[in-house]
């Protein structure tokens, strides 16, 4: 590790230094992104968890990509699992920054094969899907991507997920008209020309909470959501609908980093959370979906129907392997992109 | 006798001046703290931007060679300057109000700028979002007056940023002007205008200079604080009003390039440094020395 490796670990991550006097031998660490869905995990698996192994779990959050490197330059890893998105993983596992994971303990049939490999397990998933507000939009009823591009049809803001990440580009290509089966690699100049359509009237949303107002609100009547947020928004105002046509799915997924203090609770930690039951109990609390293939028929038939899992006639998986390679590359034009 | 009388005045000046010595080590607690987390990572910042991928200037050159951060950049500057020009020009008859206002007055004045000092910042600009949509309080206002048909963009552009932080940092420039306004003699500009001066000239030619260093101050510290405000940009404004504080975190945290990042922070920081150096020039060292 060089001089000015430390400095800048020590720079960003002040709370390193913080915490030394933090975990103790026998606790670990699960970080995640706060708010709903950390409260959701915590009830439904790491309540369960403490009670089977004794051991303590802290919580800590919000995931940050920049503090989980940080951690791992500088050798002083504090996190022992962290629930981070699909993408990330895959480009993290690439460049050394992730614990190979132990199936001896992991149970990995059950697991959506999916959101599986050798250094990340599925945390839950979702899916984007096309989310409205009828009252907005006059009563009228979008079906379609590509009615997300008719500011004719359909007059008013439309939101998106405001960061690089697999989701927008997709969306963008097959409301021009590109089959599904040939969606990757992705033209990249065909998704930002149809994109440029739009431009002006886009609103960005760069977390859950804040496309859930603007949604409700009727700020931005049409958009791309995660399905939970629109579920938890329609529990209010009744007029917002939702479109399952070629839903899109993502994961979050659960990763240990290099050179975590606590890796064999970490192990332990990830069998649990992603076994049948708490992948349920989760899936209830949120929405999103089980990545554990044993966990509908647990569930209630009533919410297990809001499930993304329950609309896989059009869905399609947005292809992890692609942008892992490719996230650098899509991340800086993505931004220039944006700032033009 | 004339070396009695130097002996006297020099004795004078070691009596009233504190030893420095004595007054140094009660501020190394302070000093250690800034030295360990303030210079070492700067350093290490300055180190990584020309360590990191591999040695050599190649961060410096992407960061003046990309049209789009130099843009970024631009944005930084244009939004760092209205929002000091709209302060200056809110804040001089607060300042001046709060200076010659009975003291009834000017304390409740100067209470409720202080309570939207403490006010958590995030909680104002969420505030401003409410105010500013689409379908926020101003427009729906408008509209159901009949004085618009369609909502005005007031969010997510250079509006909304500039609206946003003008409110933000008005505090920031009022009470360094108040300070030095509080401290004028009224009688200067009396004499000035008995003299034959023209309302104009005294202010231009009494008034402005003997507020010159709070003035300096004032503008100073808003452009500055300006320069790498995050939060506010990044939630009243659009995704082309990116400010360089909101590119830096986008490459420490979502690209992962901490050379790029590291860059650009410097950058930042020698156009900081450069522009306190230009202020030191022309209007000295602030309200300090001025209220002394």
């Amino acid at each position: 590790m060089t001089a000015s490796k430390f400095l800048f670990a020590g720079a960003l991550g002040l709370g390193l230094l913080g915490a030394c006097g933090g975990a103790s031998a026998r606790d670990m660490v699960f970080t995640s992104w706060g708010g709903t869905t950390q409260d959701a995990q915590k009830q439904a698996w790491v309540a369960p968890f403490e009670k089977s192994s004794g051991l303590t779990v802290k919580l800590d959050g919000p995931t940050d990509y920049g503090k989980l490197k940080a951690m791992v330059d500088s050798g002083n890893v504090e996190w022992d699992v962290v629930d981070v998105e699909g993408d990330f993983a895959a480009a993290a596992a690439k460049t050394g920054l992730l614990e190979p994971l132990d199936f001896s303990v992991i149970n990995k049939s059950e697991l959506d094969p999916r959101f599986t490999a050798a250094d990340y397990i599925g945390s839950f998933y979702y899916s984007f899907v096309l989310g409205y507000n009828k009252d907005a939009l006059g009563g009228k009823e979008p079906k379609t991507w590509a009615d997300l591009f008719d500011t004719k049809t359909y007059p008013g803001k439309r939101t998106f997920y405001k960061w690089s990440a697999p989701g927008v580009l997709e969306i963008a290509l097959l409301a021009d008209g590109v089959p599904a089966d040939k969606l990757y690699p992705l033209d990249l100049d065909r998704a930002f020309k149809k994109l440029d359509t739009i431009k002006s009237d886009i609103v960005w949303w760069s977390g859950g909470a804040q496309s859930q107002q603007l949604l409700a609100s009727g700020e931005a009547p049409i958009g791309a959501f995660w399905n939970g947020r629109v579920f938890a928004v329609q529990k209010d105002v009744p007029n917002v609908g939702l479109s399952w046509n070629q839903n899109l799915t993502a994961a979050d997924v659960l990763v240990v980093p290099k050179g975590a203090k606590n890796k064999a609770e970490a192990m332990k930690f990830l069998a649990e959370a992603s076994s049948a039951k708490p992948q349920a109990d989760f899936a209830s609390l949120t929405s999103y979906a089980p990545i554990n293939t044993q966990s509908a028929k647990l569930m209630p038939a009533a919410e297990a129907a809001t499930l993304p899992d329950q609309h896989t006639a059009s869905q399609i998986n947005l292809d992890m392997t692609y942008w892992a390679a490719h996230r650098d590359e899509i991340g800086k034009r993505w931004y220039d992109w944006q700032a033009k | 006798m004339a070396s009695v009388t130097a002996t006297r005045t020099g004795a004078e000046r070691v009596r009233r001046q504190p030893r420095p010595v004595a007054g140094f080590w009660p501020t190394t607690p302070a000093l250690f703290l800034l030295l360990v987390f303030f210079v070492a990572p700067v350093v290490g910042l300055l180190l990584r931007s020309v360590l990191d991928p591999q040695p050599g200037f190649s961060n410096y050159a992407e960061v003046f060679g990309s049209t789009t951060y130099l843009r970024v950049f631009t944005n930084t500057f244009v939004v760092a300057g209205l929002v000091t020009l709209a302060t200056l020009l809110l804040a001089f008859p607060v300042a001046w109000f709060l200076a010659i206002a009975p003291r009834r007055w000017s304390s409740l004045l100067f209470g409720i700028i202080i309570l939207s000092m403490w006010t958590n910042l995030l909680t104002r600009t969420y505030a401003w979002m409410v105010l500013l949509q689409r379908t926020g309080v101003i427009n729906k206002a408008l509209m159901d007056l009949g004085l618009i048909s369609a909502p005005l963009p007031l969010i997510n552009n250079l509006a909304g940023v500039t609206i946003g932080m003008t409110y933000i940092m008005l505090p920031f420039m009022i009470l360094p002007l108040h300070s030095t306004i509080r401290t004028l003699d009224p009688a200067l500009c009396r004499a000035a205008a008995l003299c034959g001066a023209s309302p104009l000239q005294v202010f231009a030619g009494v008034f402005l200079p003997l507020v010159a260093s709070g003035l300096g101050a004032g503008i100073l510290m808003v452009f500055v604080m300006s320069l790498g405000y995050f939060v506010t940009p990044a939630l009243l404004g659009g995704t082309a009003n990116m400010m360089l504080a909101e590119l830096i975190a986008q490459l420490v945290q979502s690209l992962l390039n901490w050379g790029l990042a590291g860059a650009a922070a410097v950058v930042l920081l020698v156009v900081t440094l450069t522009i306190y150096a230009i202020q030191l020039r022309l209007f000295g060292f602030g309200v300090g020395h001025e209220v002394e």
